[in-house]
């Protein structure tokens, strides 16, 4: 395992959770950030036609991914597109956490895309970020 | 606690509320400057902060305002319009007509609305709230009177929202969303009428009589207003003094800078809501005239009510002005009452309830009970009881689709996952909820609406 996602049934029940694992922390980046992605759309029906370079930087690792998910559902919104894959990179420096990220994805057109969860923000609710002795563990709530 | 707990509930219902509404609503009778009880409606289930039915009033000069108490979709809200058509003239041309209402009104994931606004347009649409749209041809003057606070509440200063919500907004006035929003037509029959009288006051005549139901909000620009002053509060609590149980109850005093401006900001959101349900309504009207001819005004297409249920509110009570939060539950207030446009002096302030998309939908009217009771409250729909992912195991889209187009319902939908959370089987039944409400004398059914008709993002 490198990185995985799985939607979580119990909780959140007008909404949206799930638990994203990774071997590293940029590997847990990759999977949150990969299970955001699948709740808007199915990522094989969205092209690459549309992109967006952010970098972010803090000191804490469980603000940074917040602060992350939070910037992909503002540009859902700001940019109306939805998402095909948003790779990244995730290195500690100088006392902080530096993200570089692309968003790729292309302006929503349900005629081609499969579309599924319009989400509207990325919540503090039972949201944590840890380390598990060989990996590292997210669980996101997500307000739809 | 600083004041007891009060939930709303049958047994039935009460067995049916998830455990995190007793732990959540408890939370809420701590917070600071809480008046008499901290109120769950029978529709109540777990939501950020406050349970989702969660009613709270706070003293303006020692309580607090929390966007937790509000709901992040500000102003998600319920509007009806009537039309002069019945099933009959209808049921033949429900297809046409659901095609033409699913091009109009855009739904789903980063919809965009048809109407173009500037920066400066939107902040209008933030100041004035419906009127902007009214004044811009987006509807008729008469709507804004059956419109609560007359589409435009009071007190919304643009320069307290961020650049990025106004990003998030500015594309989106006139779109449903996803989730649990939606478009419904639906029919009004006589034997579903409980109040003839009053329901003929509020142009619901039955005999088959189509009326439509739009249930949004304030889409990503409501939440991003939440957004930003959660982080806000986070801090401010520190400044303040005031610790909470759960990080998405923050808040601060009123009265503070924090409180005002988040009040402020949360009026624009507010507006904005009332602004995007009226411009639907005009794609509505639109659809109408398009399938059956004549005019909206020939049709009859008057707007019932439409109301908030997610929203704070300074409303004056014995205790002295209140600020009354109201999460998923929407205000009640009985006949007579001064806030309340003349149409409704004799009838009271109507009510409307979402059911589940296959199962119907109420009107009601508040009662003078509400107000000495519930700070003029009461429910808002039937609530969830199952998981998305739970509901999406259950049933496909399509084949819910399919199922429900076989028992008279036609949906339309961008997504259909989507659809499939939102199956009938997810969610409470409305009518044990809504006789719960009844019997607790808070609200008056006047008619049950029977979908026909359902459009989702």
């Amino acid at each position: 395992m490198a990185s995985s996602f799985r939607f979580l049934e119990d909780i959140a029940l007008a909404d949206i959770a799930f638990e994203a694992e990774g071997d590293s922390p940029e590997d847990l980046f990759r999977g949150a950030t990969q299970a955001l992605i699948e709740t808007m759309a199915d990522p094989l029906t969205v092209s690459n036609s549309w992109t967006r370079h952010i970098t972010k930087t803090d000191e804490e690792l469980g603000a940074l991914l917040f602060d992350w998910l939070s910037e992909m559902v503002y540009w859902k919104d700001a940019a109306g597109v939805v998402f095909h894959a948003a790779p990244l990179t995730l290195k500690w420096t100088q006392g902080k956490w530096t993200l570089c990220g692309t968003l790729a994805g292309a302006p929503v057109n349900h005629q081609v895309q499969e579309l599924r969860n319009d989400v509207k923000g990325i919540t503090k609710h039972l949201y944590r970020v840890e380390e598990t002795g060989t990996h590292w563990r997210a669980t996101v709530v997500v307000d739809v | 606690m600083l004041v007891p707990a009060r939930i709303y509930a049958t047994p039935t219902v009460l067995q049916s509320m998830d455990s995190g509404v007793f732990d959540q609503v408890t939370n809420v009778a701590c917070l600071p400057g809480i008046q008499r009880y901290a109120l769950c409606m029978p529709d109540g289930h777990w939501g950020y902060g406050f349970p989702i039915g969660g009613v709270a009033a706070f003293d303006v000069r020692e309580g607090i305002i929390s966007p937790g108490g509000v709901g992040y979709d500000v102003n998600c809200g319920m509007r009806l319009i009537r039309t002069d058509l019945t099933l009959a003239d209808v049921q033949p041309r429900l297809e046409r007509l659901m095609t033409e209402l699913f091009r109009r009104v855009p739904a789903g994931v980063g919809a965009g609305g048809s109407v173009k606004l500037t920066r400066g347009d939107l902040n209008a649409v933030m100041a004035e709230g419906a009127r902007w749209c009214v004044e811009q041809g987006y509807g008729w003057h008469r709507d804004l009177a059956r419109i609560e606070e007359g589409g435009r509440i009071t007190g919304a200063d643009p320069s307290a929202v961020s650049d990025q919500a106004v990003s998030r907004g500015i594309n989106q006035l006139g779109t449903l969303g996803s989730g649990n929003h939606y478009l419904e037509v639906q029919v009004a029959s006589n034997d579903r009428i409980f109040d003839s009288t009053t329901a003929a006051a509020l142009g619901i005549t039955g005999h088959d009589q189509i009326v439509i139901m739009v249930h949004c909000g304030s889409r990503g620009f409501g939440h991003q207003v939440a957004s930003d002053y959660l982080k806000v509060f986070a801090k401010a609590m520190r400044r303040y003094g005031i610790s909470v149980k759960d990080q998405q109850l923050a808040c601060a005093p009123f009265r503070s800078p924090e409180g005002q401006e988040y009040f402020t900001a949360m009026n624009c959101a507010a507006n904005t809501a009332f602004a995007n349900r009226q411009v639907i309504t005009h794609h509505v009207r639109e659809a109408f005239s398009a399938v059956f001819g004549p005019s909206a005004e020939e049709l009859g297409m008057e707007l019932v009510y439409d109301v908030a249920h997610n929203i704070a509110k300074v409303e004056r009570y014995p205790e002295g002005d209140l600020l009354v939060h109201r999460k998923g539950a929407t205000r009640a207030f009985g006949p007579g009452s001064m806030a309340l446009s003349p149409e409704f002096q004799t009838t009271g302030q109507p009510v409307i309830c979402g059911g589940s998309m296959e199962t119907g939908s109420y009107l009601l009217v508040g009662t003078d009970q509400a107000v000495s009771d519930t700070f003029g409250s009461t429910m808002h729909g039937s609530g969830r009881t199952m998981s998305r992912a739970q509901a999406k195991k259950q049933v496909r889209g399509e084949q819910l689709q399919q199922q429900m187009k076989q028992r008279g319902i036609l949906v339309k939908a961008v997504s259909m996952s989507g659809l499939a959370e939102e199956a009938g089987f997810a969610y409470k039944n409305i009518s044990d909820v809504v006789e719960t409400v009844e019997r607790a004398g808070i609200t008056k059914k006047v008619a049950e609406l029977r979908p026909i008709g359902n459009i989702k993002g």
